[in-house]
């Protein structure tokens, strides 16, 4: 692997994203234009200044239609363009942004869109039904597994192997939920919500209770990716990714390191050795890590070497993780908050980035001045990571 | 733009359904061996990669790390203790589960991958990481060679 042999630099010019909810009027490609149209906006492009088009979005059994990609086509913008969706489950929200930065960054386009789509409220009776056929047919299938057991005992791992208290993991959510309060397209944000709120909600799969989860949610978000040759003639804001990482773990889920996400670490130490990012601690201001369940956060954390193994809890039950604390996380309000549309999560973690990078978060805005900041997804059955580190200069 | 609509009757759609949903899942090489000795013998038996020194558990024809061919099957015997486990309130389609479910990943011994598996004739708070627990199978004549052969795991006694 060479990191260093990379022919243009790349930022990121505009960001747009709707709001999440559940939105079963609209249409897939409907919300991808929508989000689309807004990125271009803030850019200031229009459809036919665009060289190249990636979608990025989830099942096809969410929409229940085969071929999602060329399904959405139109609404992302990519008729008549080099056009490709990519899909690595929730990793995707942070992956198809990497797969826009390979476009522009091998020198071959100069601006190039990234859209990411999810509609979850088609599929009947419930979102779950698709994930119930994400599953090894043979040995898990027949148990009748579902995805927030999978995860609760993830979960129970992370905390019996590093003595992490639930009360910590909790507070994730309270913060991400508070933190979405002013977010123009937050589906859970809640001013009032408290520790015992969290404690005392419905168990689903034990340890994991109602709001320890982000719902399902319909929604779309887009950036746009310029070359370096041309970013300083559309804006005077440009924020520059200046290292991407990806890496997935075995499929057999029972056979991974559930305590340590290895794979995350894996994917962040590429991003950061192409960054030139020697001290991730030091040298990274904020953090926008995948928390589609507030112990999530805290793993991701750890994986991405911005905490020891146990020590993202406590970081959290000591305020630093706060928007106004010294290293804040998920000041968007993360999936928790906002709400998780899965692929659409790029306007949560790439989208924040841009918009805190550039000063343009409005109410969200982190107190400290920031310069670098990590976002990072994960998905597929579990497994995969990826990373982007963005700057601005 | 409106942005909630409850019910799907307010809005134009159709209901339909994807036609292609019957498949044939092979167990495979491994998988054939793996059902066979539960279904005929009683037996869970896994394979051993010596580079690695790793043992898979269901068995598998390589090893993934290494790429070697794996072809020494193993008896793992019917005990192992609890890696991870949950105790989960609702199904798939969000029915309630009463009483609840609890499901586990079992070791069989180090450096062996864990299998996930239900637990049964246990009280869900005294669960903990490292229970022995033992394999309940089905009655021989009742077997199908299906990985529900195993009706659940429990609690060694004594």
């Amino acid at each position: 692997m060479d990191l260093k042999k990379i022919r243009k630099d790349v930022a990121v010019i505009g960001a747009g994203m709707t709001i999440f909810a559940r939105r079963l009027q609209e249409t897939g490609k409907e919300m991808s234009w929508e989000a689309a149209k807004m990125a271009l906006d803030e850019a200031g492009l229009t459809l036919k200044d665009i060289d190249a088009v990636i979608m990025g979005s989830a099942p096809d059994a969410f929409d229940g239609v085969h071929k999602k990609g060329e399904y959405l086509l139109d609404g992302a913008g990519g008729t008549n363009k080099p056009y490709m969706r990519v899909f690595i489950g929730g990793g995707t929200a942070v992956f198809a942004p990497i797969v826009g930065w390979w476009h522009v960054a091998s020198g071959m386009f100069k601006r190039v869109l990234v859209v990411c789509e999810e509609k979850m409220s088609s599929v009947q009776p419930h979102a779950q039904s698709a994930f119930g056929h994400i599953w090894d047919p043979i040995l898990d299938r027949p148990l009748k597994p579902n995805l927030v057991w999978i995860f609760s005992m993830e979960m129970q791992r992370y905390m019996h192997k590093y003595n992490v208290r639930y009360e910590d993991i909790a507070l994730v959510a309270v913060k991400n939920k508070r933190n979405a309060v002013g977010h123009p397209c937050a589906q859970l944000a809640d001013p009032n919500i408290t520790l015992e709120d969290v404690l005392n909600s419905e168990p689903m799969a034990l340890p994991v209770r109602r709001l320890d989860i982000s719902p399902p949610s319909d929604g779309a978000a887009a950036i746009v990716l310029v070359s370096e040759d041309v970013a300083y003639e559309h804006t005077d804001t440009p924020v520059w990714i200046d290292g991407v990482g990806w890496c997935i773990d075995t499929t057999m889920w029972t056979n991974r390191d559930l305590a340590f996400p290895k794979f995350v670490a894996r994917a962040a130490k590429m991003a950061y050795e192409m960054a030139g990012i020697k001290n991730p601690r030091k040298e990274i201001d904020l953090a926008e890590p995948y928390d589609p369940f507030d112990y999530k956060e805290l793993q991701h954390l750890e994986g991405l070497l911005l905490a020891d193994p146990g020590e993202a809890a406590i970081m959290t039950r000591e305020g630093k993780t706060q928007r106004d604390g010294e290293f804040p996380v998920c000041p968007s309000g993360g999936l928790l908050g906002v709400g998780n549309p899965i692929a659409a999560a790029l306007g949560i973690k790439i989208g924040e980035l841009y918009w805190q990078l550039a000063g343009k978060a409005g109410p969200r805005q982190v107190k400290k001045d920031v310069r670098t900041g990590v976002a990072q997804a994960w998905g597929d059955l579990m497994q995969v990571a990826s990373v982007v580190v963005m700057r601005r200069r | 733009m409106i942005e909630r609509i409850e019910k799907a009757s307010e809005i134009r759609h159709w209901l339909g359904d994807m036609e292609a949903d019957h498949y044939y899942y092979s167990a495979g090489i491994a998988g054939e061996r793996f059902f066979v000795a539960l279904r005929d013998e009683g037996k869970i038996v896994g394979t051993h990669c010596a580079a690695c020194n790793l043992t898979y558990v269901p068995p598998r024809i390589y090893c993934e790390h290494c790429f070697a061919e794996l072809t020494e099957y193993k008896d793992m015997g019917k005990r192992g203790c609890v890696v991870a486990f949950t105790v989960a309130h609702y199904d798939k389609a969000n029915n309630r589960l009463d009483p609840p479910e609890i499901f586990a990943l079992i070791s069989f011994g180090p450096h062996t991958t864990p299998l996930l598996h239900r637990l049964s004739e246990v009280e869900s708070e005294k669960i903990c990481v490292g229970l022995e627990v033992e394999a309940v199978l089905k009655p021989k004549k009742d077997r199908e060679g299906k990985i529900t052969d195993i009706l659940y795991f429990r609690p060694v006694k004594g």
